[in-house]
């Protein structure tokens, strides 16, 4: 994420700025392979991450209420 | 109104950065005793829930040596040790590693206290508030008792497994708290007797920086002649058998000699990092003596009682 730097009030600066270094067209970003792999690895992790804690959820729920699941008063 | 705000660099930091700023070899040693702390409880505990308080243990020392790299960022870049840790190597920013300490260490405890028992969980943040607040950012800087005090923090885990099965606190793992707590001077104290220029360069007031090395070794003694029969307390409690009594005693000795090494040591610092290296395995040895101890006691008893119905 780029954020333009500048003074606010005085001058508005042009609707699409120039692309700089490491930017794409109309100034988004244009990640480099390294933090591609980097934010697809992290993404992978995260993801095994919230698995693991939802399947962690689940056992437990079975654990601690049994057979009861079937039973609970509605 | 003029604003300036910084360009912001999307992020370099692979998973690999982020299980070091868990600091995974402390993290191992916290569940190991918080293991033995579980396991020695009386009363039973189903394995699943028995894994989930481990797991939030886990996680919960995880974060606290996250929100420790954060804090302590600026020294550690000075510190040859821990000069390669991802944030002075420029591959995780503090803000990341402070949100992801802050992120694990909620959900560790909200998930210990859900899934297993309040008592659990507030012994578990009360480690990590201790281990972050008291320890890194005030203890740290401020006095050569630092890792006497904050200690406490990596002590905590056995009372912390105790707690995830009976919902308390006895006697049992205040004495393992107690083990730990006495262990982790001797241990730190004889890794800065040859760290001395490292902690000087960081500003760290260790105490062989702050009061010499010979204050240093006296100290080291000490301990050393207050954890060695802590260690076999366990065994007079009645809580382990003959095997861990044996087993702390000849530890217990050598830790004892070492530790007399250390202070007749003149020149190098070969004794202090025999102490070092030695002080690792002697906690090891007595948790684990302990836990086979218990183990092996269970299962002879339950052979009995199977035998004798």
């Amino acid at each position: 994420m780029t954020i333009v730097s500048g003074a606010m009030d005085e001058v508005s600066p042009p609707p699409f700025p120039p692309p700089q270094a490491g930017e794409g067209q109309g100034g988004g970003i244009r990640l480099t392979e390294q933090q591609l792999r980097a934010r697809r690895s992290r993404s992978i992790a995260i993801a095994l991450a919230l698995g693991a804690f939802v399947v962690v959820i689940f056992v437990v729920t079975l654990v601690k209420l049994g057979s009861n699941v079937l039973t609970r008063p509605m | 109104m003029s604003v300036t705000l910084a360009r912001i660099e999307p992020s370099i930091a692979g998973v690999g950065d982020y299980v070091a700023l868990l600091k995974p070899r402390v993290m191992s040693l916290v569940v190991f005793t918080a293991l033995v702390g579980l396991l020695i409880a009386p009363g039973h505990v189903h394995p699943v829930i028995a894994l989930t308080a481990l797991l939030c243990i886990a996680v919960g020392a995880g974060a606290a040596g996250a929100l420790n790299m954060w804090y302590d960022a600026d020294i550690d870049a000075r510190m040859t040790r821990t000069a390669g840790r991802p944030i002075p190597q420029g591959r995780v920013t503090p803000g990341e590693a402070a949100g992801f300490g802050l992120t694990l260490a909620m959900f560790a405890v909200v998930t210990l206290g859900l899934l297993v028992n309040w008592v659990a969980a507030s012994l578990l943040a009360f480690t990590i508030a201790f281990y972050v607040v008291i320890y890194t950012m005030w203890l740290k800087r401020s006095t050569p008792q630092n890792i006497v005090i904050g200690g406490a923090a990596g002590a905590l885990p056995p009372i912390i497994g105790w707690a995830a099965v009976t919902g308390g606190v006895a006697v049992e793992p205040i004495v393992l708290f107690l083990i730990i707590f006495f262990w982790t001077p001797p241990h730190f104290w004889a890794l800065s007797l040859y760290r001395t220029e490292d902690y000087a360069r960081a500003g760290i007031p260790m105490l062989p920086v702050v009061a010499g090395e010979a204050e240093t070794r006296r100290q080291i003694v000490i301990y050393t002649l207050i954890l060695a029969p802590l260690g076999v307390a366990p065994w007079f409690l009645g809580y382990a058998g003959p095997l861990y009594g044996i087993a702390a005693v000849a530890t217990g000795a050598a830790m004892i000699v070492l530790a007399l090494r250390v202070r007749a040591e003149r020149q190098g610092h070969a004794a202090s990092k025999q102490m070092f290296g030695f002080s690792i395995l002697y906690l090891f040895l007595l948790f684990a003596v302990l836990l086979a101890d218990r183990l092996w006691g269970g299962l002879a008893a339950q052979a009995v009682s199977h035998f004798a119905a």
